[in-house]
């Protein structure tokens, strides 16, 4: 008796470090962009704001800052609406079709750094330019596309039709019931999928790396030419601000569609 | 109306064909070309590229490198992930729920700013140094990062949510009266576990370990900031053959092995695993 209880209480602590161990570098980070000293030790050396000052002052970190915020936004609005065209094709008309819904995924399925690459060579060959803004654009919809098909797909499985049905019945026309009826249906679906993709283009690497120009830095690849060759703790400021971003865009979700629907694509 | 429905999927498919299937298309193409020094290639077909990716014993070191890590990251997600999985797997209400929070949050900050933080952890002047410095326990401190062990923790921290996840989904499915079934007739705690329990997780283990060794073997980010330079892997050095040296056809060939030796390893896993699985209901 005592040695199960023994062995589970190990058990839970098992578990609560692994909890620790994920946890830990996003503390960390928020920690050190508080810092006054360029390393964090222990015992702390004191309380500073100096790292998000530098990060203000800095004209290329700010411009990189913007840059992303608009690049995003940008991304999020016509993969949003081309990911939700798609998932209504697929899902009403083409249900059975696994190679529509697997070429449609598929930008998920292969490395980013090899698709970036894929692409530079790409753009090149057809001469629009190895980093031209178009070009790092349309990179960033094409990995944040099947986010936004998937979740909108996974709501409109579980879609009662009866209710577009009766509208058009009752005299709607179909651009007023998909606004009235389909839209509103399936908004937690879009959300979800729109807050994947702001995220997953905010944070965006691989493609911004390679894609990214001269001016058109995002902010990811900016704080990591900065960690390349040097250790700089206002690499810590940008990324509690990024985590800060990313807490608003999912609190703002959750008290629009509720979190769940976040990561279960709106399905329950 | 109903006739010209095809138009609501078509800017997708465009999307993925123009900007994805054809650029991966021209990557092989590319593979074949030669290289120049004035133009970043010459079309003239050359089996060259592939000579060079697969005799030159720097790339051979560069690949079995990056496939070891691989694996070790992989067997280490399964290690610390089955865990979690069994203890999310059980939870329910409220406690699954802030469970899910804490697993799925460090997937929304961004791998740069994650790999920064372990930077600060781990680095030579860093705060684990610093502690185990300050208590005695190594006075002259570790080399924890710039290392293969840096680049397996980051990696580890960065894809054990999708092993957690992979497993835990297939523990939910499996009929919580089996193993009770299992203890009612006779077999231990234990042995419940290791015969029911384990061979029906399986499909999740087997996801998730393919999911963690796949996305190991092609990250970029993690060998290059915890690396430091000094852990070089196939997907760095194919950057800098593309991007540094200007050498594309190189490093498309390059891609292209890399592509071919993980897809190998995973043959080998999958016909080891179907045996596996046949032995178990043999």
């Amino acid at each position: 008796m005592t040695r199960s209880k023994l062995a589970h209480g190990a058990f839970l602590l098992l578990i609560v470090a692994l909890y620790v161990f994920l946890i830990a570098p996003i503390v960390i980070v928020v920690l050190a962009s508080l810092n006054s000293g360029r390393f964090l030790v222990f015992p702390p050396e004191g309380f500073s704001l100096q790292w998000y000052v530098k990060f203000v002052n800095s004209r290329a970190f700010m411009r990189s800052f913007m840059f992303s915020l608009k690049l995003a936004a940008l991304t999020t609005v016509i993969a949003s609406v081309i990911g939700t065209a798609a998932a209504l094709y697929v899902v009403r008309r083409a249900r059975q079709s696994t190679t529509l819904r697997l070429l449609l995924v598929a930008p998920l399925q292969l490395p980013g750094i090899m698709t970036a690459l894929a692409l530079l060579i790409f753009y090149y060959a057809v001469g629009l330019g190895g980093t031209t803004y178009l070009g790092l654009l349309l990179g960033h919809v094409l990995v944040c596309m099947p986010y936004a098909f998937l979740t909108v797909s996974a709501v409109l499985y579980n879609f009662d039709r009866s209710l577009e049905e009766a509208a058009r019945s009752l005299g709607a026309g179909a651009w007023r019931t998909f606004a009235r009826i389909t839209l509103p249906l399936i908004k937690g679906g879009v959300l979800s999928g729109a807050v994947f993709a702001f995220i997953t283009s905010f944070d965006q690497f691989p493609i911004s790396l390679l894609l990214g120009g001269v001016g058109t830095t995002p902010l990811p690849v900016q704080v990591f030419d900065y960690l390349r060759f040097s250790f700089d703790p206002t690499a810590a400021a940008v990324g509690t601000l990024n985590i800060v971003i990313t807490l608003i865009v999912v609190i703002v979700t959750e008290r629009l569609v509720g979190l769940e629907s976040l990561y279960w694509g709106g399905q329950r | 109306m109903r006739r010209a429905a095809w138009l609501l999927v078509a800017p997708a498919v465009a999307l993925v064909v123009v900007l994805f299937v054809m650029p991966y298309a021209n990557l092989l193409v590319m593979s074949f070309f030669t290289p120049a020094t004035t133009a970043p290639y010459e079309p003239t077909v050359t089996l060259g590229n592939y000579k060079v990716a697969l005799a030159d014993s720097f790339q051979w070191r560069v690949l079995w490198r990056t496939l070891k890590l691989g694996v070790l990251a992989t067997v280490a997600t399964l290690m610390l992930g089955y865990p979690l999985a069994w203890n999310l797997a059980r939870a329910s209400g409220r406690t699954k729920a802030a469970l899910l929070v804490l697993l799925l949050s460090p997937l929304l900050v961004g791998v740069v700013i994650r790999s920064f933080g372990w930077m600060v952890l781990l680095a030579d002047q860093g705060l684990v140094n610093s502690l185990l410095r300050r208590s005695g326990l190594a006075p002259g401190g570790f080399k924890l990062m710039y290392n293969e062990f840096g680049v397996l923790v980051g990696t580890v921290h960065i894809f054990l949510p999708f092993m957690v996840l992979s497993i835990a989904g297939a523990l939910e499915n499996i009929a919580p009266d089996l193993p009770l079934a299992a203890r009612s007739l006779g077999a231990s705690a234990t042995k419940a576990f290791w015969r029911i329990v384990v061979p029906l997780s399986l499909p999740g283990v087997f996801a998730g370990c393919l999911l963690v060794f796949v996305l190991t073997v092609s990250s970029y980010v993690i060998p290059v900031l915890l690396g430091g330079f000094k852990v070089i892997t196939t997907p760095l050095l194919v950057v800098q053959t593309a991007v540094d040296v200007s050498n594309w056809p190189g490093a498309a060939a390059q891609a292209v092995v890399l592509f071919a030796a993980s897809l190998a390893c995973i043959g080998v896993y999958v016909s080891l695993m179907n045996r596996a699985m046949r032995g178990l209901s043999g």
